[in-house]
Formats: structure tokens, C-alpha cells, sequence
């Protein structure tokens, strides 16, 4: 595609974190300018043994996954790649978690990615999403007037490409899924869990199921945007009588899901299975932990008088 | 009415500062012991960092002792991690011991600092009290932070370093006395010449090693940092310019600074300690020092995203780094052995006159 200033420009997008975080929109929007966007493909073991191989050891689980993606899109010869840097809340009381605001500076410092080929475009968010400024800098950068930047936004905002649908399952429990989006729509992040869980005979409810939600819900007083988002999640659920149990997808190391794991232990009254998602794949490990867990369910909700799950 | 609080190194005394000034009081807190350790190791997820397992190990140790009213220093903006939220978090630890109340203070401006206190103990606060206890609470931090940097400095430069210690552990308990301004003004001139009076050994320091770090961990210097502290009386001038005293004082005006020596390096993300941490070690680089030392706590979230960044700076600098983890498996000689082999790999390449 030719952006304005007259030269062809190819823009990879990692289909990682914020682009799960925030629905796909950065994707939509460039695609809106009529840029040339190249979007990772889903993660596979090859991209993510690639992050591996970059990143130090104490990285979360997710950013090994995420400088993958950065490293596939560089191997394809792409002219820039946009990694956002989140800033914070516009109300300056709700963070992103350090690693992620950082991850610009974490590819650029393994020397995955050169330094003229990162587009870094600085956003606020607020309680349903990304801030305007954001992507009025963005399409600045890239020489595209306030115009076409504002009818690129309308139509990506008007389309999430990771939204997914679940199935009504088939007569089994109820769960909701919660965890941070990046894990809970990556497949392979995951073990493709809805499909696991739906084969064990499940319903699987989604941040998506819950309404709108939003991006950073007020009034946890969290810290950290997505945990309060999580913990908004688990408290909706916890008292809907129509989801039987949680499903918490923990990604290795990450601090505030720590917490927030802790606390839900022993502040919700659902039964919650706190999966912690590492790179030591074993899909026998994982169904016995699921067949137990939905085993379990069923037996509580015999004990309490309802009927078999 | 009786708080306690975690120990931030020696800077709970100041936390005690600013309650004497509104007529309470405070606990010392427990020594870090390997029983505390391990107590906090059990409370937590796995994945909170270990600075935090160290204060919920205190915490439970005060509470077991009967203590109740847990006070804590926090700022709220961005300088801020988990402690901004854990009151909530700590009540469904600690909601088991009968009475146990937790209160973060701090604030990212006066207002909030006031809107804090109030909270806590009620709308009788005055203004004209905050403004006092905060002066308290802020001199004790400066001049806690100016001991312990000098002393850390003496105990290489001096020809005497039992007798720093115990210049230390003096002025400490000075602050800790000093009500007021004056009296806490009286106390540094007491220290300078104290410190002034010192025989300093004729040799300058063999090397000059820079720490950067997390905060919790850097303040801890009687306790995981005294393995470290104690190599400055093998000669090497150990400096840090982070600290407790940089958190407490952090306004948006004086990060300014501090960022703008990071450009290149840092993208401007939220501040937090990993802005103090590169700002520095661009400085400690510049301004010559033999290697760098990254201290930081185990499932640190801001050190952990710095540490790829500062492998690179120093080695494009062509300065030595060492990255260390202080976790749930900390152990003193293991510590000991990479501070040894770092040093020795130091001096050898002073020897060389690698570097310069």
C-alpha cells in the first residue's frame, strides 16, 4: 500500500497481547488508513519457541509468546512493526502491568526487532478502551490527516476480530473463563481449552457473554487495569446462579494475577480451577485436571440437592 | 493508639515520625529472619514478588505478637505497584485476626495525603497537622537516606569500619528520637561530624561498583543487603542513588529528569522504579564505575522489564553487569559466590586496564 508520503510501506501487527487486549482495533484502524498490515498468524510452538530463545527467563509466559510474534513478523520482512506503549488510565489511578507498558523497549533491548523499524505510538485508555490521541498519533506518524484517522477509527471500532462465539454446549456445567484476554482467546496460550472443555460436555461463557464490561472497569480500587477487569469478572459471575464454576487461566509469573488468584480463593463462593498456563505443555496433565475439576462440580452439586451436572 | 507497619530497611522510623506527629505510635518491626521468610513464602501466591513475601511474613509476625493496625507508606501514581491495592488483599490474609485493620498513607498530592489520613483517623485531621507530620516523615527519610549512603561509603573509605557501624547505628536511633525539625537538624550536623572525624585509610577504594535495583530490596541494607554491604570493606566504594528516599520524594516534576537521561533506552511508559534504575545506571556508566549491580526482588515486575534493558546498555558500554535475583531460595553463600566472582572479574580487568 502507498501511505502518503508516497513509498510502500508493509505494518506487522503481533497477534499477541494488545492485540487481544483491546479487541484487534490496531489492526482494523491501519487497515482502515488502507495501509498494508501483516497480522502474525495464531500462535504455534515455532513462534513461540522463537520468543523463547530471545527472552530471559522470569518474563511472563505471555511476552515470551509476544516477542515471537515480533521476531515471525520481522523473519517476513516487514518494513515496521507497532508495538504500543500503554501508558495509562486517563484517570492516572489504573496502570498497565510494567512489562507490558514496556514491551516496546524489551524487543528493542533482546535486538529482536531495530530501533527504525518500531512504530510506537503512545495511548491512554479509559473505562471502554483505547484513548483517541492514540491513534490520532498514530495516523500523524504515518501521514494520514485527522480525517481519515477519525472514519478509520469509526469503522474498526465497529468490529472486534477476536471476539469469538461459544456454542450452547450440551447439558454439562457452566463455566466462565476468566483470565487475562491475551490468554484466554490465544488457542495455544490456553491449550485450546473451549474445545477441550466444550468436548468434556460443557458450556463456556466468555468476557463477551458478560456485556460490556468494558476495558478498565472503575471502582476495584486495583492498580492494575486488567486484574481489575478479572476481578470485576469473577465477582458478575460469582453471582449468577447460571455459571457453575470459574476457570481461571493464570499465565506463568504474572504478579497481579498472583494476587488476584489469591484473593478470589478466598473471597468468591463458585468452585474456581486456577489453571497456571506455562510453556511445559502436557495436554494429559491438562484434561485430568479439567475431568477433575468438572467431576467435581457435578459431586457439590448432587451434595447440595441439585441436579447432576 | 499503637500501629505496626513492614520495615522498608531503617524507614520505618520515619513512618513513626509522621504518627508521633499526630500523637500515635508505631511498632518496630521484626528483623528479617529466615522464619519470616518463610512464613511470607507460605501466605503468597507463588508469583507475588519476594519484597512482598517479606512483608507478609512481618506482617503475620507482628500479628501473631497481638498487634492489629497495620499503617503503610504508599505513593498512588504510577510510582506505585501491587501496594497501591492491597488493603483489600491483606484483609482477606490477615481478616481472620480479630480487630486487624490495614491503612496505606501517602498520596500523590497533598490532598489525597490528607483524604488518606482522614480516612484513618478521622475528620479531626488538620491541614496544618498533615504539613507537620509530613515534614517528619520526609526529613527522617533524607536524613535516614544520607547515613546510610555515607555509611555504606565510609565502611570502605574508612580505616575503621567497626566504629562507622556504630556511627550508623547511633544516628539512627537519633532520628528515631528527634522530634521536630530542629532536633532532626541537630542530628546531621551531630552525624557530619561524626563521619568528618573518621581516620580514613590511605589507599583509595580498588573498584567502584554501581547498584541499581529495586527499592524494597535496596533499603533492606541489615538484612539480604548486608551480604553486599559488607564487600565495601574489601575496598569496593559501592554507590546507589535509588532507595526509599527516591520513592517518597517522586513528584512528576523530579522524574522529568530522570526520563530524559533514559531516552534511547526506555519508551515513556508509566514511571516506577525501572525509570530510577536506568536513569542511573546511564549515570554510574557515564560517570566511569567499574560494574554495575542489579539488586532486584524475584517476580519484580518493574526490574524484571528493566533487566534486558540494562544488559544492553552495559554491554554496549562495555561495563560489567551483574544481575541479582533475591528469591524465595535466597541463600547468603550463594550470594556471596557471585559477589566474589564478580569482583574477581572486576579487578582483573582493572588490572588489565580493560574498560578505560
Amino acid at each position: 500500500m502507498v501511505v502518503p508520503g508516497g513509498s510502500t510501506t508493509r505494518i506487522g501487527v503481533p497477534r499477541s497481547i494488545l492485540h487481544y487486549e483491546f479487541g484487534g482495533i490496531i489492526a482494523r484502524f491501519l487497515g482502515g488508513l488502507g495501509v498494508d498490515v501483516e497480522l502474525s498468524p495464531p500462535t504455534r510452538r515455532e513462534i513461540f519457541a522463537a520468543g523463547k530463545r530471545a527472552v530471559i527467563d522470569e518474563l511472563c509466559f505471555p511476552i515470551k509468546i509476544f516477542v515471537g510474534h515480533v521476531a515471525y513478523l520481522v523473519a517476513q520482512q516487514v518494513d515496521r512493526v507497532v508495538i504500543p506503549v500503554i501508558v495509562g488510565h486517563e484517570n492516572d489511578r489504573m496502570f498497565p502491568c510494567h512489562p507490558r507498558s514496556r514491551l516496546a523497549d524489551i524487543v528493542r533491548a533482546l535486538g529482536v526487532c531495530e530501533e527504525s523499524q518500531l512504530l510506537t505510538p503512545a495511548f491512554r485508555f479509559h473505562k471502554d478502551g483505547l484513548s483517541v490521541e492514540g491513534f490520532q498519533g498514530l495516523a500523524r506518524s504515518l501521514g494520514f490527516s485527522k480525517a481519515a484517522c477519525s472514519k478509520a477509527l469509526e469503522e474498526a471500532t465497529a468490529v472486534n476480530l477476536c471476539r469469538r462465539s461459544v456454542d450452547a454446549g450440551r447439558g454439562g456445567p457452566t463455566l466462565g473463563l476468566i483470565g487475562r484476554p491475551y490468554v484466554t482467546a490465544d488457542d495455544w496460550a490456553n491449550h485450546h481449552i473451549v474445545q477441550r472443555l466444550q468436548r468434556l460436555g460443557c458450556r463456556v461463557v466468555t468476557e463477551e457473554d458478560a456485556g460490556n464490561a468494558g476495558y478498565a472497569p472503575e471502582g476495584t480500587g486495583l492498580h492494575f487495569a486488567l486484574a481489575a477487569r478479572t476481578l470485576n469478572l469473577a465477582r458478575q459471575w460469582d453471582e449468577k446462579p447460571e455459571v457453575n464454576g470459574l476457570v481461571f487461566l493464570l499465565p506463568f509469573n504474572c504478579g497481579p494475577d498472583g494476587d488476584i488468584a489469591r484473593y478470589l480463593t478466598g473471597t468468591i463462593a463458585k468452585p474456581m480451577l486456577t489453571l497456571v498456563l506455562d510453556e511445559l505443555r502436557s495436554s494429559a496433565g491438562m484434561t485430568t485436571r479439567l475431568e477433575a475439576f468438572i467431576d467435581l462440580l457435578g459431586r457439590s452439586a448432587v451434595a447440595v440437592g441439585g441436579r447432576s451436572l | 493508639m499503637n500501629h505496626f507497619t513492614f520495615s522498608w530497611g531503617s524507614n520505618y522510623i520515619a513512618v513513626r515520625g509522621l504518627l508521633r506527629a499526630l500523637g500515635h505510635e508505631l511498632s518496630s518491626p521484626p528483623r528479617i529472619t529466615p522464619a519470616i521468610v518463610q512464613r511470607g513464602i507460605e501466605l503468597a501466591h507463588p508469583f507475588l514478588c519476594f519484597s512482598g513475601k517479606l512483608v507478609l511474613g512481618q506482617i503475620a509476625a507482628q500479628l501473631e505478637k497481638g498487634d492489629r493496625r497495620l499503617a503503610f507508606m504508599s505513593s498512588l501514581g504510577p510510582e506505585a505497584c501491587r501496594c497501591a491495592d492491597t488493603c483489600d488483599y491483606m484483609d482477606s490474609l490477615f481478616g481472620g485476626y480479630t480487630g486487624f485493620s490495614a491503612h496505606r498513607f501517602g498520596g500523590g498530592s497533598f490532598d489525597q495525603a490528607l483524604a488518606n489520613l482522614r480516612s484513618h483517623f478521622g475528620p479531626s485531621v488538620r491541614r496544618h497537622q498533615v504539613v507537620k507530620a509530613y515534614a517528619a516523615f520526609l526529613g527522617k527519610v533524607d536524613l535516614i537516606h544520607k547515613v546510610e549512603k555515607r555509611c555504606t561509603a565510609l565502611r570502605c573509605l574508612a580505616a575503621t569500619p567497626g566504629r562507622v557501624r556504630e556511627l550508623k547505628r547511633e544516628a539512627l536511633q537519633r532520628i528515631d528520637r528527634a522530634a521536630g525539625p530542629a532536633a532532626l537538624w541537630r542530628v546531621s550536623r551531630w552525624f557530619d561530624r561524626g563521619a568528618g572525624s573518621l581516620p580514613l585509610r590511605e589507599e583509595g577504594p580498588a573498584l567502584r561498583v554501581g547498584v541499581v535495583g529495586g527499592e524494597h530490596i535496596l533499603c533492606e541494607l541489615d538484612s539480604i543487603m548486608a551480604v553486599i554491604e559488607e564487600t565495601a570493606e574489601r575496598g569496593i566504594f559501592l554507590d546507589w542513588r535509588g532507595g526509599f528516599r527516591l520513592l517518597a520524594r517522586a513528584t512528576r516534576a523530579s522524574l522529568e529528569p530522570l526520563k530524559e537521561k533514559c531516552r534511547g533506552h526506555l519508551h515513556g511508559a508509566p514511571s516506577t522504579s525501572e525509570v530510577f534504575s536506568c536513569a542511573h545506571a546511564v549515570d554510574f556508566i557515564r560517570e566511569g564505575y567499574d560494574g554495575l549491580l542489579h539488586v532486584y526482588a524475584f517476580g519484580c515486575m518493574p526490574q524484571t522489564a528493566i533487566k534486558p534493558i540494562l544488559q544492553r546498555m552495559a554491554a554496549s558500554a562495555g561495563v560489567p553487569l551483574l544481575s541479582l535475583s533475591i528469591g524465595d531460595r535466597f541463600a547468603e553463600e550463594g550470594l556471596e559466590n557471585r559477589l566474589e566472582a564478580f569482583i574477581d572479574l572486576l579487578q582483573a580487568r582493572k588490572g588489565k586496564g580493560v574498560g578505560k
